[in-house]
């Protein structure tokens, strides 16, 4: 009995010193006459392991681009390293992607800490660091430092600043109270919101924070709810959105609640109801910028029923009422279009010099007019969003697109 | 005894032989992750002292980790100190803050040992979780902000020159450009390279140390007051004194592997020493085996590389967790010893086998 666990060890050994090399034949890594490999991190397990379906929405995408040949004949293969979202792991992986499996460039790694804790480094080793999933203003701010990072979604700091905006144009005299993740992403929100407001009669009631290590938010809602605040912004990741649902509910608080983003896919919002019982999600906003494929809207849509049919062929068994794999279509789609756009030989630098100047008008995945947009000095790719209201299971847009400015 | 020294000096020199070898026959990439197990190593040993040892558990290590850590981040890229130009050139200002990251540590481990004088067992696990719960909050805090960088911590890439990587393409020729790195008048090949040799002599050092520590008199009250307090006290052991004595030096350790780590990483903030690695420390310990010594290189192979094995099994979501889990249960039910146990049984069976040598060297 003892031997085969001996041969066990010594193979699980092995397999950890067994090297893997890859060759690269043209002037950049990672890019050959046939292939091209891109990589990224993404949390596998962890607490954000929920944002897992934006690397296998983006992946399913290529792999149906592949099928149809590639781009300029070259197929795409993006290999995902789990950091259990600890930006440690991130930084490891990253180097390991970069250094050992030799890729062309990173892609859409996500986290705002993560691609913060990888950028000197992708930006000293010139390894373009291709849209960031993270919203954080420093991603398209700091571009003049940082030359080789760009980022996709919209930024933190204009969601909020939309939200301002609506209220101070339709709720005069509102009170808000704000719950938020203590970083830069929480902050970025909060900064955006008072921009938003600044200069009409609705105002913050109470801002509580707290940390995305926390294990609730029971407190944090009582003070809010104390505050004597009408309106609630949620602006923190699914497990803490939906408690604040929950614990609103538990307390009779009625406010309107303004849910970010990153914690409004309808999935989410079902969870937040307990599974019908919690009315206080009825009528919460958000803003939406991709084609939901549980809006009802979309059910025949070209662009869903592609991504359907990707989904099936692609992703088997996944979830395609998860609104990251739609995201994670539409950031696949934009680097396949800056590849093409690239030229027959692209390198790093005539990749990177493309995401300088994009202007798509046509990403099938985003909202209809929503443009991707970037330019020498203004590099928020995505600054457009419709606003969005839950009513009876899922998420209707109402209103015009909403633009920011970055300033 | 003196032959048991002498054959683990010899274990320990052909040991470090080896380590010191092993980057001429692995690519520069596994070189760092074999960096990272050195760096695991010396948290391990520090820990065992606690828990193998003295028979504390520590479930706070990664804070003690974040602690040195921070220590060697805000003194490199003088963060909010104003130090002005350091003694030492820039190059190497990195290593003096590795003596200093685990002093910083030791303090706090030694002033944390005297209220958990009163804990013992789960009481004691549960105050220990409670620091490396709340030390994210300390380090985000908005008066340290202007020290720790707040959530957005501290980044240390390039603050020394050798963090640059060894080969960079000039974007306009695309010619491959490589830099060596020279380190106190040594040439190394790369940042990797260096981060090895660093991670490793560090380490050796460290196992040395900790070896000398706990043999003899020391030794026998540390696992004196891990089998039987009662009895440990009434032989004359202090057992306050090699309480504290064994949470300051254990935190000593892990303030050396938190600052090698901040190092090798070029980055620190409050998520990259979560609560998992405090855990993910005491699954190292017992997988090396508790009590032991060199053994737990295997238990630092164990949680930089069973993550990463991990993976390669599934990529589905969350299914990283669950093969860890498994094979760590596994592990377990097969290895309640840990690799020391899997060694101390391999011996046995290689003595019965033998059976005209004496039985006498069963040492740890």
């Amino acid at each position: 009995m003892r031997r085969p666990r001996l041969v066990l060890c010594l193979l699980a050994l092995a397999g950890a010193i067994a090297t893997g090399a890859t060759a690269a034949t043209s002037a950049d890594p990672g890019i050959t006459g046939k292939t091209i490999l891109i990589g990224g991190t993404t949390p596998l397990s962890g607490t954000a392991s929920a944002y897992a379906s934006v690397a296998r929405g983006a992946n399913a995408y290529f792999k149906f681009v592949n099928s149809r040949g590639g781009v300029n004949g070259r197929t795409i293969t993006y290999k995902t390293v789990d950091d259990a979202y600890d930006p440690a792991k991130t930084v490891q992986a990253t180097r390991q992607l970069v250094e050992q499996d030799k890729v062309f460039a990173i892609f859409n790694s996500l986290g705002t800490e993560q691609n913060v804790a990888t950028r000197e480094y992708l930006n000293s080793a010139r390894v373009p660091q291709l849209f960031v999933a993270s919203g954080a203003t420093t991603f398209g701010r700091d571009f003049k430092q940082y030359p080789w990072t760009i980022g996709f979604q919209p930024g933190y700091r204009a969601e909020g600043w939309i939200y301002g905006k609506y209220l101070a144009r339709t709720k005069a005299g509102a009170k808000i109270g704000v719950l938020f993740q203590n970083d830069d992403y929480g902050k970025d929100l909060l900064a955006g919101l008072k921009q938003g407001i600044a200069g009409s009669k609705v105002k913050i009631a109470a801002a509580q924070s707290f940390e995305a290590t926390d294990p609730d938010v029971q407190s944090q809602i009582s003070k809010l709810k104390a505050s004597g605040a009408n309106v609630l912004a949620l602006f923190a990741t699914p497990r803490h959105a939906i408690q604040g649902y929950v614990f609103a509910n538990r307390l009779g608080w009625r406010p309107l609640i303004i849910n970010n983003a990153v914690s409004s896919a309808s999935n989410i919002m079902a969870l937040a109801s307990e599974g019908g019982t919690n009315k206080a999600v009825e009528n919460s906003i958000s803003i939406v910028f991709l084609k939901d494929p549980t809006d009802a809207k979309w059910r025949n849509d070209a662009a869903v029923k592609l991504y359907r049919s990707i989904m099936s062929r692609f992703a088997k068994g996944a979830n395609q009422k998860d609104v990251y794999h739609v995201y994670g279509m539409a950031v696949a789609y934009e680097f396949v279009r800056v590849l093409k756009a690239a030229g027959k030989n692209p390198t790093r630098v005539s990749v990177m010099a493309q995401t300088r100047k994009l202007n798509d008008p046509s990403n099938p995945f985003l909202l209809p007019g929503l443009t991707v947009k970037t330019s020498a000095t203004e590099r928020f790719p995505i600054e457009q969003a419709l606003l969005q209201r839950w009513s009876k299971g899922s998420w209707k847009s109402f209103g015009g697109l909403w633009g920011y400015r970055a300033g | 005894m003196k032959r048991t020294d002498l054959g683990g000096v010899l274990l320990f020199v052909l040991g470090a032989a080896a380590i010191l070898l092993l980057p001429r026959f692995v690519s520069d990439f596994r070189a760092q992750q074999f960096a990272y197990v050195g760096i695991y190593f010396i948290a391990l040993l520090g820990l065992n002292v606690l828990t193998g040892y003295t028979g504390q558990i520590s479930l706070g290590h990664g804070a003690f980790m974040a602690i040195g850590g921070y220590t060697t981040a805000i003194l490199v890229s003088d963060q909010g100190l104003k130090l002005g130009s350091h003694t030492f050139s820039a190059d190497v200002k990195d290593i003096w803050t590795i003596p200093l990251a685990g002093l910083v540590a030791g303090i706090a481990g030694f002033l944390f040992g005297f209220p958990a004088l009163r804990l013992a067992g789960l009481y004691l696990a549960l105050a220990t979780f409670a620091i490396a719960v709340a030390m994210p909050g300390v380090l985000k805090y908005d008066r340290f902000a202007q020290f720790t960088g707040g959530g957005g911590g501290i980044n240390l890439f390039e603050s020394a020159a050798r963090t640059r990587p060894a080969e960079t393409t000039d974007p306009i020729t695309f010619e491959t450009i490589s830099k060596p790195i020279k380190v106190l008048g040594l040439e190394i090949a790369s940042f990797n390279e260096w981060l090895y040799y660093l991670s490793w002599v560090v380490a050796l050092f460290m196992l040395a140390v900790a070896w000398v520590l706990l043999r003899g008199k020391n030794g026998r009250s540390f696992r004196a007051v891990r089998d039987s307090e009662l009895a440990a006290a009434s032989s004359g052991v202090n057992l306050a004194t090699y309480k504290t004595l064994a949470f300051g030096i254990s935190a000593f350790y892990a303030g050396v592997a938190g600052s090698l780590l901040a190092i090798a990483t070029t980055f620190v903030n409050p998520d990259t020493y979560p609560i998992t690695l405090s855990i993910f420390l005491l699954v190292g310990v017992v997988v090396g085996g508790l009590g032991s010594l060199w053994p737990l290189v295997f238990g630092a192979i164990f949680i930089q590389f069973l993550p990463l094995w991990a993976q390669e099994v599934s990529k589905a979501q969350g299914a990283p967790a669950v093969v860890y889990g498994v094979i760590l249960i596994l592990v377990m039910i097969l290895l309640p010893g840990g690799a020391a146990g899997l060694i101390r049984r391999l011996k046995t069976l290689y003595k019965s086998r033998l059976p005209s040598r004496p039985l006498s060297r069963t040492s740890d």
